[in-house]
């Protein structure tokens, strides 16, 4: 064990939790707040989301997660008649890793057995048995065919406590969201418009996205939680972004699962090739990012695993000044918060 | 031939009339086309005249003015193609008929007209052009009528959206400008279909236009493009002659 001489992260507090969408909060998308925390010279500086263009300029890319968020809290029956709720994660041909979870708050898992079907609506959805790695996860059966059109027709947005009012899909997607398959918003896209996309564009900074399908970031279990269980994401990284990213000086990655992806696609070169394929990569201290130079993120709380990327990324002393830095400024944190960019 | 080979289209509206005529014009040029309607048998009709001629075809019966059933056209579009280039905003309600003048509208039918019309095109569009934005190209054709600047009494719900609809193609237009995303309202003319006898029934028909003939301004200029923000189909089927 390592003694640290670093004094321990204090609680995010409960009122910097972002219940609601900025728009919801009067706020416009692309107005929300941004911490610039420079690695090279340690300087934390207080900026707004749409300065970003003044931030980039040529050889800058922007690589972001164009993957379209779910309806991944999923109405479900058990044959007894109790409603449990499905939170499908991981799509296989057929196939999803889903948690099983009570419908109502707080959501606690639901055991359920292998074998049993379940009603979603009009379809049978078979248990076929748990996962053996993370055995809060049941594989369920939902058919190759319509599996995607059951989730939409039956599910809502996974909703987490701080979101206390039922919010529209729509507010989880980021304006570029394309290729459905995540269970939560990729949210560090969440703030960019079109307008600030364009205008990014005017500055002479690329832009370029791949798909990286988010899994969940809770099993809604708090102990579990802990332990910080990454499964495997899909990911799809084509030919001309991969292109864009060895040609760029500067990669900036929109999003820890751009992170998560660009750096599982280099290979031992530490060049990026084209890639389509499952990721299990955990970045962090001790496996910092190789391709990726800059990195904007939303705010994350020192137990998520998110966090853990965070590492990679800032010295633990400079990591921990601009949390605090952050929470005595008054940031907004979750999906729905302030962000931060990291250069 | 195959002018659209490699285009991903989604047409709304696509079991009757211009909106089928289309798909099906699409179908023949070569694209991977997405339809919706509301009726799933019309619409399964629509997708096997499109499969007959060789083309890959999505069809979901969703209702485009609600949101759930916009989320799920376009989720599965995307799933399937992996993106949109094409998005032909086809699917029109007229409200009820016979048409009432203005001041007899129920205000619930012209809210629906202006759902159907006027704000799912705009919330189908916002779906799509991030990704057209990211790619640096995309169509998005909003079907217009020249009923949107012209007053013709008992057409005052449909009128006003349409008119609705035009001046959000114009604007979209300007702002989408240097990005390679095109948005351009389309007013198709007067065509032979269930919908022009629903509020005309005493037209004659032979005078009509054939929606068939009329999908073929629509296939030109998704080959095509436009610098226009609205276009009458006939100047488009000019230039192709």
């Amino acid at each position: 064990m390592i003694e640290t001489a670093l004094p321990p992260l204090p609680a995010l507090p409960p009122r910097l939790r972002a219940a609601r969408p900025a728009a919801r909060r009067g706020v416009r998308r692309d107005r929300v707040r941004l911490l610039v925390v420079d690695r090279g010279t340690g300087e934390i500086a207080h900026r707004r989301f749409d300065d970003l263009p003044e931030l980039v300029g040529p050889g800058d890319l922007l690589v972001v997660n164009t993957s379209r968020v779910l309806p991944a809290a999923v109405r479900a029956t058990r044959a007894s008649g109790e409603p449990v709720q499905l939170r499908p994660c991981v799509r296989r041909p057929g196939e999803w890793d889903a948690l099983a979870v009570q419908v109502a708050a707080p959501h606690a898992n639901v055991p359920l057995e292998a074998g049993e079907t379940l009603r979603v609506g009009d379809a049978a959805v078979r248990v076929v048995g748990r996962r053996e790695d993370i055995p809060l996860l049941w594989r369920v059966r939902l058919g190759v065919a319509g599996d995607l059109d059951l989730i939409l027709r039956h599910g809502e947005p996974i909703r987490y406590s701080y979101v206390r009012e039922p919010v529209p899909l729509d507010a989880y997607q980021p304006v570029y969201a394309s290729r459905p398959g995540s269970a939560e918003s990729p949210s560090a896209g969440l703030p960019f418009s079109w307008e600030l996309l364009a205008d990014i564009r005017r500055r002479g900074a690329g832009l370029a996205e791949l798909v990286l399908h988010t899994g969940l970031s809770s099993y809604q279990d708090d102990d579990f939680d802990l332990e910080h269980h990454l499964f495997e994401e899909w990911f799809e990284l084509e030919p001309a972004a991969a292109g864009a990213v060895e040609r760029a000086d500067r990669v900036i990655a929109v999003g820890t699962t751009v992170v998560r992806a660009l750096e599982t696609a280099a290979a031992a070169d530490g060049h990026v090739r084209p890639m389509w394929a499952w990721t299990r990569l955990a970045i962090g201290p001790e496996k910092p990012p190789r391709v990726v130079d800059a990195l904007l993120t939303g705010m994350h709380e020192p137990e998520a695993s998110h966090f853990d990327l965070l590492r990679g990324f800032l010295p633990e002393a400079l990591l921990g000044r601009a949390y605090r830095e952050a929470i005595a400024s008054g940031y907004l944190w979750h999906e729905f918060g302030d962000a931060a960019l990291v250069v | 031939m195959s002018q659209l080979h490699g285009t991903v289209a989604l047409v709304t509206g696509a079991s009757r009339g211009l909106g089928r005529a289309i798909a099906i014009a699409f179908a023949r040029e070569g694209a991977a086309i997405a339809i919706c309607a509301r009726g799933q048998a019309d619409l399964d009709a629509t997708a096997d005249a499109c499969r007959a001629l060789g083309a890959d075809v999505l069809a979901v019966a969703a209702d485009v003015a609600d949101p759930a059933g916009r989320e799920r056209l376009i989720a599965l579009a995307l799933d399937r193609f992996g993106r949109v280039d094409v998005l032909v905003n086809n699917a029109s309600t007229l409200g009820p008929t016979p048409l009432p003048l203005l001041a007899d509208t129920d205000p619930e039918a012209f809210e629906e007209v202006v759902r159907v019309n006027l704000t799912a095109p705009f919330m189908l569009a916002r779906s799509l052009v991030g990704g057209m934005l990211m790619r640096g190209s995309g169509l998005v054709v909003n079907v217009s009528s020249d009923a949107a600047v012209n007053g013709y009494p008992g057409w005052g719900a449909y009128s006003a959206a349409k008119a609705g609809l035009d001046a959000l193609s114009r604007v979209w237009a300007a702002e989408a400008q240097g990005f390679g995303v095109t948005v351009v309202s389309v007013d198709p003319g007067d065509m032979d279909t269930e919908m022009h006898r629903a509020a005309l029934p005493d037209d004659d028909p032979a005078q009509l236009a054939r929606p068939e003939d009329v999908a073929e301004a629509f296939v030109r200029l998704a080959a095509a493009g436009t610098a226009e923000s609205r276009l009458e189909a006939r100047e488009l089927l000019e230039v192709a002659r």
